[in-house]
């Protein structure tokens, strides 16, 4: 068992117990947290998914494994949205694998700007359509809270 | 209200990070109490979430003594997280911008404890 992934498990059940806070995991690249159970203590499991047949793969995973920690609702957020061939690809997927898409964020180099200047995106181009892509995100996660 | 919990999964280079740092910096200015936890093993919500380079420099990860392990009278060990979170929080966690909370997974492998 490693330790880094088990105390960092170990705070999130207690804090999601002890407090009211929200929290926000974001999880490794691969999917060691998911197959040791981090996502236990969420009670939504957002995926990232991009238009192309890897990350696809990767989030089916994703939604695979959260389904086996009864983690009941994985929703996908789609990114990197470039023309109508990329939504429809993601679109035709989640719905082949029962992904609710609750964000669709477009390819956006301000992203990239932001990144190059070393600042958050939310300072540096705070009405990049990006951005505003996931405004609307937070508007929807707030309202469903 | 519901407290919000959310984990964000994705391939390395997805943008699940950058995703991460502005979400959670949204949901803060929302008003709401917001503890962001970087658990990936390559962290990089810090300069997401617009924390300063020297200040990400100086983060102290989540240490593995914050576990206890506990031999069983039949020889078995079980691990549990043996302090109050809040004051977790108060000892490891960072501020960042809009009044949310930070706090990073410890390097993985270290000390080969795996």
């Amino acid at each position: 068992m490693c330790g880094a992934h088990a105390t960092v498990r170990g705070f999130l059940g207690e804090l999601v117990k002890q407090s009211e806070t929200d929290v926000l995991v974001d999880m490794e690249a691969g999917l060691e947290h998911l197959s040791r159970g981090t996502g236990r203590h969420v009670s939504r499991f957002l995926a990232v998914v991009e238009p192309y047949y890897r990350s696809m793969e990767t989030a089916r995973r994703i939604a695979q494994l959260a389904g086996e920690l009864g983690v009941t609702s994985v929703d996908a957020v789609i990114n990197k949205v470039r023309d109508e061939a990329d939504r429809e690809a993601v679109h035709t997927f989640c719905v082949a694998n029962k992904m609710p898409v609750v964000a669709e964020i477009p390819y956006d180099t301000s992203l990239v700007d932001a990144e190059r200047a070393g600042r958050p995106a939310l300072d540096f181009t705070p009405d990049a359509p990006s951005v505003t892509a996931i405004r609307r995100l937070a508007d929807h996660l707030l309202s469903t809270a | 209200m519901k407290p919000i919990r959310i984990a964000i999964a994705g391939k390395g280079g997805s943008g699940k990070t950058t995703i991460s740092g502005i979400l959670a910096r949204l949901l803060a200015r929302a008003g709401r109490s917001v503890v962001a936890v970087d658990a990936d093993t390559n962290p990089n919500l810090a300069s997401t979430l617009g924390i300063a380079a020297d200040r990400t420099r100086e983060i102290v990860s989540l240490p593995r003594t914050l576990l206890k392990r506990e031999q069983q009278a039949d020889g078995t060990t079980i691990t549990t997280f043996a302090r109050d979170p809040a004051d977790v929080l108060r000892e490891y966690a960072v501020d960042a911008p809009d009044g949310l909370r930070l706090v990073v997974m410890g390097a993985v492998g270290h000390g080969g404890v795996g």
